[in-house]
């Protein structure tokens, strides 16, 4: 033999950024791992949303908010260690995780929680994309450099999963008696869907979900068409 | 129904024959939709369908966050698109390139290489404005082109040297490409502003402004509401031109692509030879280069990630790797039995595939 066709060296060179990156994802798995934990308690926790009075709101929300405090915690070590690597050669793997952390955010909020001293809490309130990047102390939509963030997607996906729990909850209102907060959703989804019906979508992931917000606007309609044709919506709204 | 496949062979032939190489989306590239006779539809309201006129939506409080989050989403998926195209072309030049190689190198093919790689850098230089930074990985499975182009680099590396391309000389000479593709572009717009406008790069249609490297300008300023961005963004191309960087998995996959080429390789140049492929001495021949290729990969552990692909891709190595042995032994137990010309039967494995 002769010269050998492949330089001897190149295969440590390849097999040692094979394995760094399969220790990489390893590392990162297991924080995404934790943070689902955290995500799927706090997610727990705010299904008692359905059976709870809107006088009890302030108890579970306090709980709520020590969920997400947790969500937080994990997210920034995500954050910390993601933020080594280029941001969408990983990405993909927490997106998920990720988009419904920033859900039980946005419902917390809309609820009334996440107050703080210049923005108390009010139902209602929806956080922007950059009001979340806030709360969760990371970069939103970054563009000019390689780092962890909050991308549009990730923000979109998740309001849409919150747009689907405020869809139940609108029902579950009723049942509970406050008959104003399913007339304050329905409003609520309503412009959300308009808002939906601007953006020019690409077959992905997200004009699949964004579908889903047609159904959650007829389940509040037909809840709202149940309280009318019985004179059950509060004056004030119905004018 | 019998009758299409033929001409479209014809065509093809005829097309690789001629000598100017013509990007493959050239200005008629814009599609229209056809009747199906094959004229362009007519529609009542123009040519073609309006846009649909966007629905007067009611404003409400929301109203102003969504529209913000469009544009940014716009931006994205037009870089996408973009990239999509370019790379589709890029992926077309390399395959010729590969069809081109496949024999030997002598001057005219290596000319015709040459006249395909400035196509293809200047298409990557067009690319590279939309992939720097943190959009290099965001655009990954849009850049599939580079894996296809990395096959043709290493291969026309190993018919020249017998040795397998590094991924870091990989990088550097396409770097080196979009650098060349990025000063013809900038010259090219600087003589001519109106004449030659067949300039492969479909996207500058749509952008108006014609001086030179303002185009890299244009696509990153569109998306960028930050200021300083801007500004970063407008000085770069004046002091030295963005560059398209090639990742790990462009590398592997492509080599990955390299072992079925030597394969075939291997197959026509013995038939037409009727020696083995190797270098000078005959110490070495493409047998073994095979087996090395093929034992390189088989010790590299699997890359996370995709562990399909990459699993796929080793399968279809082996059987390369098993098709050049046989043809080794084919050589050697009766190679001298054989006429000129004679192409081995390789069919064993899988029938009706090795149709040259």
């Amino acid at each position: 033999m002769a010269t050998p066709m492949i330089d001897p060296a190149l295969f440590d060179q390849l097999k040692d950024s094979i394995e760094k990156d399969s220790s990489i994802r390893k590392d990162l798995e297991q924080i995404i791992e934790e943070l689902n934990q955290n995500v799927s308690y706090t997610q727990g926790v705010l299904t008692k949303i359905h059976s709870t009075p809107r006088s009890k709101y302030d108890a579970l929300l306090s709980q709520v908010e020590g969920g997400i405090k947790k969500e937080l915690e994990t997210t920034k070590r995500l954050a910390e260690f993601a933020s080594q690597y280029p941001y969408y050669k990983y990405n993909y793997k927490w997106g998920r995780t990720l988009q419904d952390a920033i859900a039980t955010v946005l419902l917390c909020a809309w609820l009334g929680g996440m107050g703080s001293e210049s923005k108390p809490g009010e139902v209602g309130r929806l956080l922007t994309l950059e009001e979340v990047g806030e709360v969760v102390r990371v970069p939103v939509n970054l563009k000019d450099r390689d780092a962890f963030h909050i991308t549009i997607e990730e923000y979109l996906l998740a309001l849409i999963s919150v747009v689907e729990d405020l869809s139940r909850l609108a029902m579950n209102s009723v049942t509970l008696g406050d008959t104003e907060l399913a007339v304050q959703i329905s409003g609520f989804i309503k412009d959300l869907h308009g808002g939906f019906q601007m953006l020019n979508l690409k077959n992905d992931i997200l004009r699949k979900r964004v579908d889903s917000v047609k159904y959650a606007v007829k389940k509040v309609e037909d809840v709202v068409y149940d309280l009318s044709l019985r004179n059950l919506i509060p004056a004030k709204e119905a004018q | 129904m019998d009758e299409a496949p033929a001409p479209k062979r014809a065509k093809i032939v005829s097309e690789d024959a001629s000598k100017p190489i013509e990007n493959s989306t050239g200005n008629n590239m814009s599609g229209f939709k056809r009747d199906r006779h094959g004229n362009e539809k007519k529609f009542n309201n123009g040519p073609r369908p309006a846009p649909k006129p966007k629905v007067a939506v009611v404003r409400n409080a929301y109203t102003p966050m969504f529209e913000q989050l469009r544009d940014e989403l716009d931006a994205h998926h037009d870089r996408r698109d973009r990239l999509g195209k370019a790379s589709r072309d890029v992926t077309g030049l390399s395959k010729k390139i590969v069809r081109t190689i496949n024999p030997d190198l002598p001057p005219q093919i290596q000319s015709e290489v040459d006249s395909r790689l400035a196509e293809i850098s200047k298409l990557l230089a067009t690319m590279a404005p939309d992939v720097q930074g943190i959009n290099r990985y965001r655009y990954s499975r849009s850049l599939m082109c580079l894996e296809e182009l990395a096959e043709a680099l290493t291969f026309a590396h190993y018919l020249k040297t017998q040795t397998l391309l590094k991924p870091e000389e990989l990088s550097a000479f396409v770097e080196d490409l979009t650098r060349k593709g990025a000063a013809v572009l900038g010259e090219k717009e600087k003589d001519n502003q109106d004449k030659d406008k067949d300039e492969p790069m479909p996207d500058a249609a749509n952008v108006p402004v014609p001086p030179p490297s303002t185009e890299q300008q244009e696509t990153t300023g569109k998306d960028s509401n930050n200021p300083v961005e801007t500004e970063q963004q407008q000085q770069q191309p004046k002091l030295e031109p963005l560059i398209m960087s090639t990742t790990i998995d462009d590398y592997f996959y492509g080599v990955f692509d390299l072992s079925g080429e030597m394969m075939r390789f291997a197959t026509t140049s013995t038939a037409l030879t009727g020696k083995m492929a190797g270098a000078e001495d005959d110490e070495r021949t493409i047998v073994e280069d095979m087996h090395e290729l093929g034992s390189f990969f088989e010790m590299l552990p699997t890359k996370a990630g995709d562990k399909k692909q990459w699993e796929k891709k080793l399968d279809v190595m082996r059987q390369s790797v098993r098709k050049v042995e046989r043809l080794g032994y084919d050589r050697k137990i009766r190679g001298s039995e054989r006429p000129k010309g004679w192409v081995p039967d390789l069919t064993v494995d899988q029938p009706g595939e090795d149709e040259e």
